[in-house]
């Protein structure tokens, strides 16, 4: 069996290119590597003159009270989508393998 | 690319509201309809879902100093078309307004408007130009992703441009700061999605090439032809 792993190959150096960039760029200055949603926000209130505080919430919204709990709701909007991802690929593969062998 | 809760002029929230919703009635039109005839496609929908969940969870650093995230809305846009991809973005983006406090409820359609809807239609406008070309399908899927998520960040600049547009300079001028702010960020991670998707995509069609060719994403002879560059697993011959 002949194995193309060509695609894995320029992924994997994708991967490591982008972080090779990371570190030349946090390794250079100072940088806050903040999110650019507050980046855009910090924007906003340049162009317009008024501070970022002014702008309050047009509908009120929950806030997570700390970044470990934003974090762990990140995690777990990934984690949901990795579930159903290993859950899908998992069915196919057992799919084709009952298959080919009745 | 999320705009935060606040930070869009009530104008402007109802207009991107009204813009998103027929994409939203027709995605949901499109689901049901789907759901309906044929339950086999449900699986793929899953891996299209799945991926735009976890990568828009991934707050990744670049080279302009700020994180910014993918958007995974590429492999969805192609398998199934702009308005049920525009249902996906929609479930993930009202989530991370209600429980995480990225983008809000009132600016949800402008948000809408950028990652599920605009995005997807910039990939889907690419996938129908390469589609019948000789043009790798690999190459077709990292074009498509990559695009879908650059164009993200420009709508979510021009939508910030038109409600703030700066003093001197007007609109353009204040585009190009946001786009500054937000699509150069975003280059270096639109290449790493496109490859990614691409990946997944070849394993998609290892597995399930006949939910693709049935699905007319792709046509038998690119699928074979694909598919004969690759490994194949054991038992995953295509039927005929």
């Amino acid at each position: 069996m002949i194995k193309n792993r060509k695609l894995e190959l320029i992924t994997l150096v994708a991967v490591i290119g982008f972080i090779l960039v990371f570190l030349s760029v946090s390794a250079g200055g100072t940088h806050e590597f903040a999110g650019s949603d507050n980046v855009g926000s910090q924007k906003i209130a340049e162009l317009t003159g008024q501070p970022v505080d002014s702008f309050a919430p047009l509908i009120p919204q929950w806030q997570p009270p700390s970044g470990e709990i934003e974090a762990c709701l990140f995690a777990l909007q990934a984690a949901f989508g990795g579930v159903i991802l290993g859950l899908v690929f998992g069915y196919w593969l057992g799919q084709r393998k009952s298959t080919s062998t009745p | 690319m999320h705009i935060m809760e606040g930070f869009l002029p009530w104008q402007w929230c109802i207009v991107w509201w009204l813009v998103a919703l027929p994409f939203l009635i027709m995605g949901i039109l499109e689901l049901r309809a789907m759901m309906k005839k044929d339950r086999e496609y449900l699986p793929l929908l899953g891996v299209c879902g799945a991926f735009i969940f976890i990568l828009s969870a991934l707050k990744l650093p670049s080279v302009t100093g700020s994180c910014s995230h993918p958007t995974g809305t590429g492999l969805s846009t192609m398998c199934f078309g702009v308005f049920i991809t525009s249902i996906i973005g929609a479930i993930v983006l009202l989530f991370q307004a209600l429980v995480l406090a990225h983008g809000g409820l009132s600016v949800l359609g402008a948000n809408m408007v950028s990652m599920a809807i605009g995005g997807p239609i910039a990939g889907y406008a690419i996938y129908r130009l390469l589609k019948n070309t000789s043009v790798n399908i690999y190459i077709t899927v990292f074009i498509v992703a990559a695009v879908a998520d650059i164009v993200t960040y420009i709508i979510t600049s021009l939508e910030l441009a038109l409600a703030f547009p700066a003093q001197t300079g007007g609109i353009i001028a204040s585009f190009t700061a946001f786009f500054v702010i937000f699509a150069i960020t975003q280059i270096p991670l639109a290449i790493v999605e496109g490859c990614v998707l691409a990946l997944v995509f070849k394993y998609v069609i290892e597995l399930k090439p006949e939910m693709i060719i049935r699905l007319k994403v792709f046509s038998e002879e690119q699928i074979a032809k694909a598919r004969m560059n690759s490994d194949s697993l054991p038992g995953t011959e295509m039927k005929s």
